[in-house]
């Protein structure tokens, strides 16, 4: 079993949350602002190294990117 | 930043005793009862912002419980395949466990924090496992005594409600780790009851664990779909630990600003008594003055 998903390098969780965002905005007005709301993440991460921490990134926008090279790496 | 300026009047309190011997031999009366003013009215500040901190956490209270009792079931649901399977940790063979550590961004809510720093300090030693930090409090703490072992933190945890979605981001990253690890531990806050929490473990198994477990057969499901699985469930028990660690936060913060409150009550009633014998003395200085300067003259 190949999901057209997993092909393009997201993961589950990405899948879902996509899934879920889409069924968010497809809601009526009054809803789905409700709705949304239970959908955002503000968070941030950084990585560490030897007992120092990196660089602090949006993890929305890093999770994103990296789902998006993994795809690059996977269909070459 | 209210902790820090709360202990210049709490140290102030302890000064207060020896206040009234200082005053006797003072001339200036007068600059230690304004003094003693102006401390009364910085802790009356004190306990207005405690006060309003309380019902501020009062009312997320009820959110923040509903939340947790709702991720529960979630989390619990989730880990009952794994119950039925009677899925176990595997013995590592020379992996390490990873643990995540579920706190927050906030202080100010008495030892949620530090209390599981102080879980891993005792429970985990240097060097055998390795950390994933939620929430820049325990970040702080951990950074100093285990920094070698933390590979990810996260930070902006803690302003509201937790969401799936947060859940989700988190696990995607922890997914995303090269290292491969016997399991992962997710070490959160319980919530016992509104006063008291203790720091719990929710395993999230490995792979291998999952397909291992000695059941698993029962539910005919493709070895393809475990790693799916794997990562769903590791959402949902980030976001039970999540939703419960900040339920117990916002208690104990409810808590902790009760007390403060009641402490700068307290406070305020001593020093509301200091400065009115204070004052009561200063008067019956200056009356016994004019009587003998009176005196004094008529004599004249």
């Amino acid at each position: 079993m190949v999901f057209a998903w997993k092909s393009a390098g997201l993961s589950y969780n990405r899948y879902l949350a996509i899934a879920s965002r889409v069924v968010r905005r497809s809601l009526k007005e009054d809803k789905r602002i409700i709705a949304e709301r239970r959908g955002e993440t503000d968070l941030r991460f950084a990585k560490w190294s030897n007992g120092k921490m990196g660089e602090s990134k949006n993890l929305v926008d890093a999770n994103t990117s990296g789902m998006a090279s993994q795809a690059g790496s996977s269909s070459s | 930043m209210l902790s820090r300026a709360a202990r210049p009047a709490l140290r102030a309190g302890a000064v207060a005793a020896a206040i009234p011997a200082r005053t006797a031999q003072n001339a200036a009366t007068y600059a230690t009862l304004r003094e003693i003013e102006g401390r009364l009215k910085s802790i009356r500040n004190i306990e207005k912002i405690t006060k309003t901190m309380k019902i501020v956490a009062s009312t997320k209270l009820t959110r923040a419980q509903r939340a947790m009792t709702d991720a529960q079931k979630y989390g619990s649901a989730s880990n009952e395949v794994y119950d039925a399977a009677e899925t176990k940790a595997l013995e590592s063979e020379g992996k390490k466990p990873l643990y995540v550590i579920c706190s927050s961004d906030k202080g100010l809510c008495g030892g949620v924090h530090s209390g599981l720093s102080r879980w891993v300090r005792r429970t985990i030693p240097q060097g055998s496992a390795d950390l994933v930090i939620i929430g820049e409090k325990a970040r702080s703490q951990l950074g100093r005594t285990n920094g070698n072992d933390i590979v990810l933190n996260f930070a902006g945890i803690g302003k509201n409600v937790p969401t799936f979605a947060d859940a989700q981001a988190i696990a995607d990253q922890i997914v995303q780790l090269q290292t491969q690890y016997s399991g992962i531990k997710i070490l959160y806050n319980k919530f016992v009851n509104a006063t008291s929490y203790e720091p719990t473990i929710i395993d999230a198994f490995s792979e291998e664990a999952i397909a291992a477990s000695p059941n698993f057969s029962a539910f005919e499901v493709d070895e393809e779909l475990i790693p799916n699985m794997r990562e769903y469930a590791l959402a949902n028990s980030l976001y039970w630990a999540l939703a419960e660690g900040h339920a117990c936060e916002i208690s104990a913060r409810r808590n902790a600003m009760d007390n403060a409150s009641k402490n700068a009550g307290e406070m305020i009633g001593k020093y509301q008594i200091l400065y009115n014998r204070t004052r009561q003395a200063v008067i019956t200085g200056e009356l016994v003055e004019i009587i003998t300067g009176a005196t004094a003259s008529a004599d004249m």
